[in-house]
């Protein structure tokens, strides 16, 4: 229930929490709004992000199936702290995952990893 | 305390699976990877894996049999045999430090207890142009894949058979070091070799299927779509290793050396069917 | 040696009070501080190299500060040497962390 209440409240807003839940155009809400595009970009980007060479993300072109599908993050993520941390670097929650550390090993700048973590939210 | 009990029974058991792991041997190691991929894919006949993602990707697999009507390594060959068979400036040739001819495929990898080191191929065929004082070849690109190629077409059917000799612990050694840079993460990001080829083989990446790495030493020199033309085993590594953003190392030098040495040995009881050709 | 250098520009700095002359020692401790910057990140990198764990892109960082540093673009060629350093530090401490092969879980010997 503490984890429910926490899901929704705070962290960035509500608004974006609702804009993706919902399908408003985020573009209706400018500052979440183009956070959550621009790392929408950035997890397509190949170079960058490349979420999509191992996780499907739906209505998203090609995606690989290594990882698991984004989708429901908000009931698997307690927060989007939490989430932070797994795209971070995920061998700290498995020793064995496959995943590439974004944050630690500096894959992506803090800038571009707070945006993912915005769009990723929003899934 | 039920999660304690959890975390101390885990605990026992990685430390068991440690000492496990470090007690294993070569053939321990050969039955725990073959039957890895057994399970993974219980389809696949074990011959398959000589074909790579093909042997478990069923659209691939038709392009690959058309191009394979045409073969696109055939030239390869012939200019590979017209290397083996031309005289050096000293009148001698390939034949004189091989008479036991081309098909040479299934001798190496191999020990060489005299060197200390693991002998290729490639380095063999170089320390035959250097001892006759020709100019070796380069490793990666250009006429090594030519008799390469027709050095493997010549071995085809021979049986993946390395041997890590038990008279000198310095062989188990390289084998051990090329295993353990098999499982070690490199490169920005994070890969081992085998979390592509083993973990997670036969998913896709993007729109690959990751290949099974039973059956990957077996049809090198390798025809790739990709380079436009064949290249080599270690041509092949320094890719992964760049993939992963790791700084590569030098081709046939000790790491690859040892590399090839462990992934060729976990192939043993395949036959060879180079040279392949691949997306 | 950075005090020394900064002691020295200090004086030069004293010594010629024309502000052109300012300018131009700033740039001189700039060029230093970067050059540092530049040594210890390639330290770093060799000593990932040391260990195998140097990164595919690390040099070529290093070598991109250096034309930067070169063209007087200290802003860019320290930040850029900071992250080459850093990309050593990692690939160092990544290969330490493995020195042990740990064999995968889903790996079965029987």
């Amino acid at each position: 229930m503490i984890g429910n209440t926490k899901k929704w409240i705070g962290v960035a807003g509500t608004i974006t929490v609702l804009a993706g839940q919902f399908l408003i155009s985020p573009a209706i809400f400018a500052a979440g709004g183009n956070a959550i595009e621009e790392g929408k970009k950035i997890a397509f980007d190949r170079k960058k992000g490349n979420c999509l060479a191992c996780h499907n993300i739906i209505n998203a072109p090609s995606p690989g199936n290594i990882a698991p599908a984004l989708v429901a993050m908000k009931a698997r993520y307690a927060s989007k702290e939490e989430l932070r941390m797994q795209i971070w670097d995920a061998t700290i929650k498995n020793p064995e995952s496959a995943m590439p550390p974004f944050g630690k090993h500096g894959i992506l700048s803090e800038a571009d990893l707070e945006k993912v973590i915005e769009y990723v939210w929003t899934l | 305390m039920k999660q304690l009990f959890r975390h101390l029974t885990l605990m026992v058991i990685t430390c068991g699976f440690i000492t496990a792991a470090q007690a294993t041997t070569p053939e321990e190691d050969l039955k725990a990877f073959q039957n890895f991929y057994k399970k993974r894919f219980p389809n696949v006949e074990y011959l398959d894996y000589v074909n790579g993602a093909y042997a478990i990707d069923p659209v691939g697999r038709e392009n690959w049999e058309a191009i394979e009507e045409f073969p696109p390594y055939e030239p390869f060959i012939d200019e590979g045999q017209a290397i083996w068979e031309k005289p050096f400036a000293n009148g001698k040739s390939f034949k004189d430090c091989f008479p036991d001819g081309p098909a040479l495929g299934s001798k190496y990898p191999s020990w060489d207890k005299e060197k200390g080191m693991v002998m290729t191929l490639p380095l063999a065929l170089n320390n035959c142009l250097e001892a006759n004082g020709e100019k070796p070849m380069k490793y990666k690109k250009g006429p090594i894949n030519d008799i390469l190629s027709y050095i493997a077409f010549e071995s085809r059917g021979q049986i993946t058979n390395v041997v890590i000799p038990s008279d000198d612990p310095r062989a188990l050694e390289a084998y051990e070091d090329g295993k353990k840079f098999y499982y070690t993460r490199r490169g920005q990001l994070n890969f081992a070799c085998a979390h592509c080829h083993l973990q997670n083989a036969g998913m896709i990446l993007r729109t690959e299927i990751l290949s099974p790495a039973l059956g990957h030493t077996t049809h090198f020199p390798v025809y790739r779509s990709k380079w436009g033309t064949v290249g080599t085993l270690h041509r092949r590594f320094t890719g992964c290793n760049k993939q992963v953003r790791a700084k590569p190392f030098k081709a046939h030098g000790e790491e690859y050396r040892n590399l090839e040495y462990f992934l060729t040995y976990m192939s043993n009881g395949l036959p060879m069917n180079g040279p392949g050709a691949r997306k | 040696m950075q005090k020394k250098s900064v002691l020295i520009s200090s004086l030069l700095a004293w010594m010629l009070s024309s502000s052109l002359a300012t300018t131009a020692v700033a740039d001189e401790v700039s060029a230093e501080k970067v050059k540092k910057l530049i040594e210890a990140a390639d330290e770093a990198r060799k000593q990932a190299a040391s260990v195998g764990g140097e990164w595919r892109d690390t040099s070529k960082m290093i070598k991109k500060a250096k034309g930067l540093l070169e063209k007087g673009d200290f802003v860019a060629a320290a930040k850029l040497a900071n992250k080459a350093a850093k990309q050593g530090h990692l690939g160092y401490e990544q290969a330490m962390s493995q020195k042990e092969l740990k064999m995968p879980s889903y790996i079965h010997y029987e």
